[in-house]
């Protein structure tokens, strides 16, 4: 499992459009992705799960990424959220 | 309101389970060592060689007399940290030291009050006017007889203090006495006065039982009578003692001269008389008629009841009742304690406790007018009928009448009891509701459960079940608090109609009991690590998760692989059906989000768009995720980008986890608050699991109403 941590810039934090190319992207890849707030978690390939979490901007999550391509996949997770989030 | 007043009382009586389980023990003690240690005994039966003062049998006794005393003498010190401990929800600890300074400070509080008001003198000793029996010492502090009943409002208070606060936050430069340390801050202000409060008000609780002592004097049978129905009535609420101690200790139970001595008080004068017996021929039945007829409902009456509760049992659960009951049986029996069996049914049939209190009131008549006149030291039960009665001969106590009318008492009460819990159907141990009309499983999912949840059990996990578990009581946000006792978890939840029986007996228990929002689960007496593997679950992050996570996936997938589905959506507001692509907005146009529909709604008021359950609210109160009992995950999106406005404009009407039905009204949006706003009102209804659906197809375009039907998923 490869983990990393991200703080949120985005100005609604995880909402819709975001929640929405998130969940996209996440599908398109083999690892399972979670995505930790607070005591909180979810599946990041579940868009209702991911906008549940109502994470705001400031917000650090914890995302972890596991799966045969895990690596690979988390610097792809990680790019995804320094560019939307 | 009748089941909250229930889930209370139900949790008070489960309370005093933990003060209540070291009674028969110290019963035993004290009722061995007070018989063997009284010196009129010992005269009596020649036993002084052995046991009389200076041998090492009667330090021993004294030993065992002191060590059951200090229990009796601080029950109410016991109560209020046993209820407290009971009633408290999380931070048991902190909620039970809350409750031992409460209760110090409460005593504390009356002391220096009587101090104060002349009642109790400087040197420490009472006032020559205070009434017998009214004031006495709290643990070494000079406070007023409270009794049982002062621990219990320490401990119920005390334990709503705490659940109140034991999460507050204080202002920064305060925040070390906030949370947890807040708890007995706030018990020490409010138990101030509550001991000021109960100096004003407790004298007139004590005369206003103490005159009823008035009704009893000098009226014979009659007298004895309204004796035993206040003093049983009195016993539970633990104010029996201001009531008849008088009539045991003092003048108010009668003089008689024994052995050219006056003595008073009805004990006393049965104790002067054992000790002059060669020279009684029978003991006085006028003295001891405040005490004798206790023999026969402690030794047959109640164990009668016990029976009567033991039959009504279902037979499935009859084991477990059966041993709780044979307990509660054998200590009134024995010891003459009698609140074992007397809380059993209480709570849960307080009618049952008024046959109890008329039953064990005529009990106390009948022995007066039979002459009985068995003393008693402690209670009657069967250690103070052997020493009392039988050892003294039926010539002078008459004991053996106690026999047939015991049997007599006994089949009143088995019959009574009997023919009340039938007819009215009393929840009494054993009885509890268990619905099997809610089983959704099938006979082999629930073994292939069993075995699962056995595995990963096994495996040293036990999430697996705590997780069904979780999901059979409508997820975590549903539950309020996790308690347990000996064979059942007792759960408090917000919304009884989300939990799912079916579910929680796949998990192993073999009975779901439901009374308002009180859930019992029964498991047998590994319901303890059942508990706490539940309360680690509860805490651990994975139950965090909303539901759709929570609720294992492979559920949903046997869903639809069993059954193709055929659902659709209903138009949640009135007004124009457009498509996505009308919607001119990026992420729902491109059906990022997934398939659906919109509406440009020309009514505030959303009204459910199918059968299912409301996933989440979002905090912004903008939008809302549902779930339809077909598998159809839902998001209405009221506006778009309304999630600037902060929740402002949008009243939600239903929360996580709530039934709703088609039809129903989900939340009311102020369409002209939003345009003011800046915002479109344009509303799109989204199909967010698209990806498991083979269809969906928008089947309405132009103006309609709610409910028009407006998606087809298949």
């Amino acid at each position: 499992m490869k983990s990393f941590n991200y703080v949120i810039t985005d100005e609604v934090g995880i909402h819709a459009r975001p929640a929405g190319l998130l969940v996209k992207a996440v599908k398109a890849l083999s690892s399972t992705v979670v995505i930790k707030s607070g005591a909180k978690s979810a599946d990041a390939s579940k868009l209702m799960a991911v906008m549940g979490l109502g994470v705001k901007k400031g917000t650090e999550v914890t995302v972890e990424v596991t799966g045969e391509n895990e690596a690979a996949d988390a610097v792809e997770v990680e790019n995804f959220f320094k560019n939307n989030l | 309101m009748k089941d909250k007043i229930f889930g209370v009382l139900q949790r008070v009586g489960r309370s005093f389970m933990l003060p209540i389980a070291i009674l028969p023990i110290a019963g035993v003690l004290l009722g061995i060592a007070s018989s063997l240690t009284n010196t009129t005994t010992l005269e009596a039966y020649h036993l002084t060689a052995i046991f009389g003062e200076g041998t090492i049998l009667n330090a021993l006794l004294v030993v065992m007399n002191d060590v059951a005393n200090v229990i009796f003498d601080n029950l109410p010190l016991l109560f209020a940290v046993g209820v407290a401990l009971g009633m408290a929800k999380k931070e048991k600890e902190v909620a039970a030291l809350a409750a031992v300074i409460a209760f110090f400070v409460m005593h504390s509080a009356i002391s220096a009050c009587l101090t104060v008001s002349g009642k109790v003198l400087a040197d420490g000793s009472l006032a020559p006017n205070v009434l017998s029996g009214t004031i006495t010492s709290v643990c070494g502090i000079q406070s007023l007889q409270v009794g049982v009943f002062g621990g219990v409002i320490v401990g119920i208070g005390v334990a709503a203090l705490h659940n109140k606060f034991y999460k507050i936050q204080l202002p920064n430069a305060l925040s070390f006495f906030g949370g947890t340390r807040f708890v007995p801050i706030i018990s020490t202000v409010v138990y101030m006065f509550v001991g000021i409060l109960l100096y004003f008000v407790w004298p007139t609780v004590q005369n206003g039982i103490y005159a009823l002592g008035g009704l009893v004097t000098g009226s014979g049978y009659l007298g004895t009578l309204i004796f035993g129905l206040v003093k049983r009535a009195l016993i539970p609420f633990g104010l029996h003692h201001v009531f008849y101690m008088p009539f045991w200790q003092t003048a108010v139970g009668g003089t008689m001269e024994v052995a050219g001595q006056v003595v008073e008080g009805g004990q006393n004068i049965f104790f002067a008389q054992l000790a002059d017996s060669a020279n009684i021929a029978h003991f006085s039945a006028d003295a001891t008629r405040y005490f004798s007829g206790e023999f026969i409902f402690m030794i047959f009456g109640l164990p009668g009841a016990a029976l009567a509760m033991y039959h009504c049992a279902k037979p499935e659960k009859k084991k477990e009742a059966g041993g709780l009951l044979l307990s509660a049986a054998l200590a009134s029996m024995f010891t003459g304690i009698t609140e074992p069996i007397e809380f059993s049914f209480l709570f849960v049939a307080p009618v049952l406790f008024g046959v109890q209190v008329i039953l064990a009131g005529s009990a106390y008549m009948i022995a007066h007018m039979l002459n009985i006149a068995v003393g008693l030291t402690f209670s009657g039960g069967l250690i103070d009928l052997f020493f009392f009665g039988i050892l003294q001969g039926n010539s002078k106590t008459s004991w053996l009448l106690i026999i047939p009318v015991g049997i007599v008492y006994f089949i009143l009460y088995y019959v009574s009891f009997r023919f009340l819990i039938t007819k009215f159907n009393f929840k009494t141990p054993g009885r509890e509701d268990d619905d099997e009309e809610t089983k959704l499983y099938t006979k082999a999912d629930v073994n292939a459960r069993r075995e699962a949840a056995k595995a990963s059990g096994s495996a040293g996990g036990g999430d697996a079940v705590s997780a069904l578990i979780t999901q059979g009581l409508g997820g975590k946000k549903n539950i309020s608090d996790v308690d347990c006792c000996a064979t059942r978890l007792r759960i408090t939840v917000f919304d009884s109609s989300l939990v799912d029986d079916g579910i929680l007996k796949s998990t192993g228990a073999s009975g779901v009991i439901h009374k308002g929002t009180g859930v019992q689960v029964v498991y047998g007496p590994n319901v303890t690590v059942v508990k706490s593997n539940l309360e680690d679950y509860l805490e651990s992050p994975a139950s965090d998760a909303p539901v759709t996570v929570t609720a294992p996936a492979s559920v949903k997938k046997e869903a639809k692989a069993a059954k193709s589905v055929n659902a659709s959506v209903y138009s949640p507001m009135k007004g124009k059906v457009i498509t996505l692509e009308a919607v001119a907005d990026g992420v729902f146009s491109e059906g990022m989000l997934g398939q659906g529909a919109a509406v440009e709604p020309e009514d505030g008021k959303v009204y459910a768009p199918f059968d299912g359950e409301v996933q989440m609210v979002y905090e912004t109160k903008h939008a809302l995720g549902l779930m339809s009992n077909d598998g159809v995950e839902l998001l209405i999106h009221i506006g778009l980008d309304t999630v600037q406005l902060g929740g402002k404009n949008f009243d939600i009407k239903v929360k996580d986890g709530q039934k709703i039905k088609k039809g129903d009204l989900l939340a009311i949006a102020d369409l002209e608050g939003i345009k003011k706003a800046g915002y479109r009102t344009v509303t799109p209804v989204i199909v967010t699991n698209s990806d498991d659906f083979s269809e969906i197809k928008q089947v309405k375009e132009g103006s309609g109403s709610a409910g028009d039907k407006i998606i087809t998923v298949k």
